[in-house]
């Protein structure tokens, strides 16, 4: 690992009062939701009954939608960069991908490709997470707002899109939470983003090579 | 200790990124929302009609109330309270209400056997009278 001293900030104050809003809302919405699913009382419970659940779930499901649109809308600027830092998939990103970026115990790898402020992983993650909350969203209003009016195949449709998006967003997100806070080669972003912003700029030399020859010249 | 930072501001191909990406969000979440509310709206429509249709038909009709219908007060003239007009007279609660539960059995054999007579009927003085009611 290189030797450079200093730390970098790699998420804004807005960016994690963002991430926040929406991981606890999504960890509502997605206990509520499984409660529903499978029925189970325990869960109604915490939520002062099933009638209340569904209501705390509708209206999480609201603030899951206004806590990342304010934020665009207020920080556009960084959505931007955002979407074009993991719109942008390099050589290196592929030849990442073909490495699992060296997480994986049985793959060895020798020297990991550079990689930009995402890793190729996260540029996926980024894309799976955008569109999986597209579906839900919409696929939610349906149920909750138009369910006596649109054909009832519509509505099943809806629901089991809404139901399996749903598990695959909830799997990724274990996935997300193991790399970002468990595994030993990575849990250093959790206080990137779960604190202060900061990581080490020595980490970010190593895991972000690309980007930090961009904050190193620009700074 | 240094602190490195990213530059504020946006290139050109990151706003056109970022732009697209809100404008593709948009139109397909607006797409879904035109068909929600078409479809909203159309059903709002067949249930107007379909009232305003059954309302339509219920006033065209001579006899509104089954009570005032001619034939049922014959019919309960003649057969279910024979000589008088009473409303739940026995035979008609027999003939007339639903069997259900521990009723089955009975109604069953009832069935079988035209003669068969039930145990528990109510009595005729139990019942109500349209025309004389109980005091």
């Amino acid at each position: 690992m290189s030797n450079v001293n200093g730390k970098v900030l790699k998420h804004g104050t807005q960016t994690r009062t963002m991430h926040w809003i929406h991981l606890l809302a999504f960890i509502i919405l997605g206990l509520t939701g499984i409660g529903f699913y499978w029925d189970i009382g325990g869960i109604a419970s915490i939520f002062g009954g099933e009638a209340n659940a569904s209501l705390v779930h509708r209206w999480t499901g609201v603030v899951f939608i206004v806590g990342p649109l304010l934020y665009i809308l207020l920080n556009f600027d960084r959505f931007s960069r955002f979407i074009d830092t993991i719109s942008h998939f390099s050589k290196d990103d592929f030849a990442w991908l073909k490495v699992m970026g060296g997480y994986l115990p049985f793959l060895k790898v020798d020297e990991v490709p550079a990689q930009d402020k995402y890793n190729a992983g996260q540029k996926i993650l980024g894309w799976l997470i955008i569109i999986g909350c597209l579906l839900v969203i919409l696929t939610g209003f349906p149920m909750w707002l138009w369910r006596h009016s649109v054909p009832a195949v519509f509505l099943a449709f809806c629901y089991d899109v809404h139901f399996w998006t749903a598990i695959v967003l909830i799997l990724l997100v274990l996935g997300h939470f193991f790399l970002a806070a468990i595994h030993p080669k990575s849990r250093v972003e959790f206080s990137s983003m779960m604190l202060d912003g900061y990581i080490d700029a020595e980490i970010t030399a190593h895991h972000n090579a690309k980007w930090f020859a961009e904050l190193k010249e620009s700074s | 200790m240094k602190l490195f930072h990213e530059n504020e501001g946006i290139t050109r191909r990151q706003f056109f990124k970022g732009a697209g990406m809100l404008t593709v969000a948009a139109v397909i979440s607006g797409i879904f929302a035109k068909f929600g509310f078409d479809v909203f709206a159309a059903s709002d429509d067949y249930i107007t009609q379909r009232v305003a249709g059954l309302y339509t038909l219920d006033e065209s009709m001579a006899i509104r109330k089954s009570h005032e219908n001619p034939e049922i007060i014959q019919i309960y003239k003649d057969f279910l309270s024979p000589g008088k007009l009473v409303c739940v007279s026995p035979k008609a609660h027999h003939l007339l209400h639903t069997k259900y539960g521990q009723d089955i059995p009975g109604f069953i054999a009832e069935l079988k056997n035209p003669h068969y007579v039930p145990e528990a009927e109510p009595a005729a003085n139990e019942e109500t009278s349209a025309e004389e009611p109980a005091a």
